[in-house]
C-alpha cells in the first residue's frame, strides 16, 4: 500500500474541509458578536434608565423602576436574537463570547428586582433575586447540567451578584445625599449576607475570586457610612438597633478572616 | 470552611452560625452553589489530569516510533508492541474519563482535554505517517478514540502542526543514517512531505475571527515553528550534496559507524534529541 502512491501524502479533501470548518466557526461568531451588539445598546440604555437611582429621591425609585420595563422586553426579544444563532451549537463552544454580556443583563436584572424589593413599602427582607427569578425574568433556564441548550450559569448569575454590590455601595453614599438614611442600613445588612454567603463558597484562582476579593472593601465602605450616621444620631429607628448594628460592625471582619 | 458540610445547617459544632448567618436569607442559595461549583471544580480537575496523563502516554509513542529506521513500512515486532501497549493506555484513559466530556460538558472542558488530544493527534499521525506515508485524515483519529471524546477540527489541525516537527527529526535522523536525496528515494520523499504540509498549511487561512478563532491564539507561533522544521530539513540535505560532493564517488562517511547500530540500538539516536 505505501509503495501505491508514496508520493502523494496529504489528500487536500482534509485541508479543504477544514478550511471549510475555519470559515463557517468565523462566521457563526460573526453573527454573535452582531447579535450582541443589539442586546449592548439594551443594556446601555436600561442603564441610564435604572442609574437614575442615584439622583432621584426615594419616593420616585419604584416608579423609575417601571420605567426600565420597556426595555427589558426589547432585552428580552434580542437576547431571543443570540439563542436563535446558537442554538443548533454547543453550549459552551461559543458561550466564552457572550458570558460577559449575560452577567451584564443579569445584573440589571438584580439591580431592579433589588430596587422594587427594597423601596417597596414594608421593605422585604429578602431582596435578592435567586438565580430562578433571574432566568424567569430574562426568560431562560439555568444552571443546566445535561441538557446541552442556551441558559444562565452560576457563575454568571455570582458575577452579577457582585455587580449589584458595587453598584449598591454607590448607592449608599447617594441614599445620603438624598437624606435617605434608611437605604444605608439596608444596603449594610445586604452587603453583609453577600459577604458571609461568599465566604461558604470554594472558589478557585479565577476571575470570580478576584472580583469576590473585592466584597470586603464594599462591606468597609458601607459600614463606614453607616458608622458616621449613628455617630451623629441620624439614624431615627431606635438608638438600640443602631447599637446593635454596630457592634456586629465591629467584630464582623476579625471572625471572617478566620 | 469544611468541604463536607451538607447543605442547609451545619451539624459538626465546630463553628457556631453567628447570629448574622443564620439569619442569612441567601445562605442555603450559597450553600447548594458551592456543592453545584465543586463539582464542577473536580469534573474539570479530573479531564485536565487525564490530558497530562495522555500527554505523557503519547510522547512515549512518539519517541517509540522515532526508534523505527525503515519508514513507510510497517514497525519491527518490538517497537511495534511497545506502541500497541502504550495505545491501550491511552484508550483506557479516554474511556475512563469520557463521561465527564459528555452532552453538555463535551465543550466546557474542551480546553482542558485539548493538550492531550493534540498530543494524541501527533502520536498516531506520526506512527501513520511512518508506517503508511500518509497524513492521517480526521475521520481516521475519530475512530481511533471510537468517538467517545469530541476531536475538533482545531485539535486535528493543531496536532498536526507539531506532527512537522516529529517529521523533521526523523529526516534528519534518516539524512545522517543513510545520505541524501540522491541516493534514497525515502528521504527524498520525506523533504517531499514536509513542504507539501508546509504549503497546506500556509494556504490555510487562520487568520478569520482574529485571536479567538477556531484555532486560537497559538497557530501563528506554530506556524513559524513549523516553517523552521522545514527549513532545518532542507538545510541538511544541502549540506550533504555540497559537501557530499567533496568526497570520492561511492565513499560514505556516517555509515560504517551506524550500520552496525541499524537493526535495534537506539541509544544513538537519543543522544540525538
Amino acid at each position: 500500500m505505501s509503495s501505491d502512491n508514496i508520493y502523494a501524502m496529504v489528500d487536500p479533501e482534509i485541508f479543504a474541509a477544514v478550511q471549510e470548518q475555519i470559515e463557517r466557526d468565523s462566521q457563526v461568531k460573526e453573527d454573535i458578536r452582531e447579535a450582541l451588539k443589539k442586546i449592548d445598546k439594551e443594556v446601555r440604555s436600561i442603564t441610564s434608565t435604572l442609574s437614575r437611582v442615584h439622583i432621584v429621591s426615594p419616593q420616585h425609585v419604584i416608579e423609575l423602576t417601571t420605567t426600565a420595563d420597556e426595555g427589558f422586553k426589547r432585552l428580552r426579544d434580542s437576547l431571543q436574537g443570540l439563542i436563535n444563532i446558537v442554538k443548533d451549537y454547543p453550549y459552551y463552544k461559543y458561550n466564552g463570547i457572550w458570558s460577559r454580556d449575560i452577567q451584564n443583563v443579569t445584573f440589571l436584572v438584580l439591580f431592579q428586582g433589588w430596587l422594587q424589593r427594597s423601596y417597596a413599602p414594608g421593605n422585604a427582607e429578602n431582596s435578592l433575586l435567586t438565580i430562578e427569578e433571574a432566568g424567569g425574568v430574562l426568560g431562560i433556564p439555568v444552571n443546566l447540567k445535561t441538557e446541552d441548550k442556551f441558559h444562565l450559569t452560576i457563575e454568571e448569575y455570582l458575577h452579577a451578584v457582585l455587580s449589584l454590590v458595587e453598584e449598591l455601595t454607590r448607592l449608599t453614599t447617594n441614599a445620603v445625599t438624598q437624606h435617605d438614611f434608611l437605604r444605608p442600613q439596608m444596603i449594610n445588612r445586604f452587603i453583609k449576607d453577600i459577604h458571609s454567603s461568599f465566604q461558604v463558597l470554594n472558589l478557585k484562582n479565577d476571575s470570580l475570586r478576584r472580583k469576590g476579593d473585592g466584597l470586603k472593601y464594599n462591606v468597609k465602605k458601607v459600614e463606614e457610612v453607616n458608622y458616621d450616621l449613628i455617630l451623629r444620631n441620624l439614624i431615627p429607628t431606635g438608638a438600640d438597633e443602631g447599637g446593635t448594628e454596630k457592634m456586629e460592625d465591629a467584630k464582623g471582619p476579625s471572625e471572617q478572616q478566620e | 470552611m469544611s468541604t463536607s458540610q451538607p447543605s442547609g445547617e451545619p451539624h459538626r459544632p465546630k463553628k457556631f452560625p453567628t447570629q448574622e448567618q443564620q439569619n442569612n436569607p441567601y445562605l442555603s442559595m450559597f450553600n447548594h452553589f458551592r456543592d453545584e461549583l465543586d463539582e464542577h471544580h473536580d469534573r474539570r480537575e479530573r479531564v485536565i489530569k487525564a490530558s497530562r496523563d495522555i500527554t505523557a502516554l503519547s510522547k512515549k509513542m512518539i519517541f517509540t516510533v522515532q526508534r523505527a529506521r525503515e519508514p513507510f513500512s510497517p514497525l519491527p515486532t518490538s517497537l511495534s508492541k511497545e506502541y500497541e501497549t502504550r495505545f491501550k493506555q491511552v484508550q483506557n484513559i479516554i474511556s475512563i474519563v469520557s463521561p465527564d466530556l459528555q452532552e453538555i460538558s463535551t465543550y466546557r472542558y474542551a480546553r482542558q482535554i485539548s493538550g492531550g488530544i493534540q498530543e494524541y493527534i501527533e502520536a498516531i499521525a506520526f506512527h501513520h505517517y511512518l508506517t503508511t506515508g500518509k497524513l492521517i485524515p480526521l475521520s481516521v483519529v475519530q475512530q481511533s478514540v471510537k468517538h467517545l471524546v469530541e476531536i475538533t477540527p482545531g485539535d486535528y489541525i493543531l496536532g498536526i502542526f507539531d506532527l512537522v516537527g516529529e517529521m523533521m527529526r526523523f529526516s534528519i535522523t534518516m539524512i545522517a543514517t543513510r545520505g541524501g536525496a540522491e541516493k534514497d528515494e525515502k528521504v527524498a520523499k520525506a523533504l517531499r512531505d514536509l513542504r507539501e504540509l508546509r504549503l497546506e498549511f500556509e494556504g490555510l487561512d487562520t487568520t478569520l475571527g482574529g485571536g479567538s478563532g477556531l484555532l486560537g491564539k497559538e497557530v501563528q507561533k506554530k506556524l513559524g515553528v513549523m516553517k523552521t522544521c522545514v527549513e532545518k530539513v532542507e538545510a541538511a540535505m544541502c549540506g550533504v550534496i555540497v559537501r557530499g560532493s567533496e568526497r570520492p564517488r561511492g565513499w560514505i562517511p556516517d555509515l560504517t559507524e551506524v550500520a552496525g547500530g541499524r537493526g535495534g540500538r537506539t541509544d544513538r539516536i537519543d543522544q540525538d534529541e
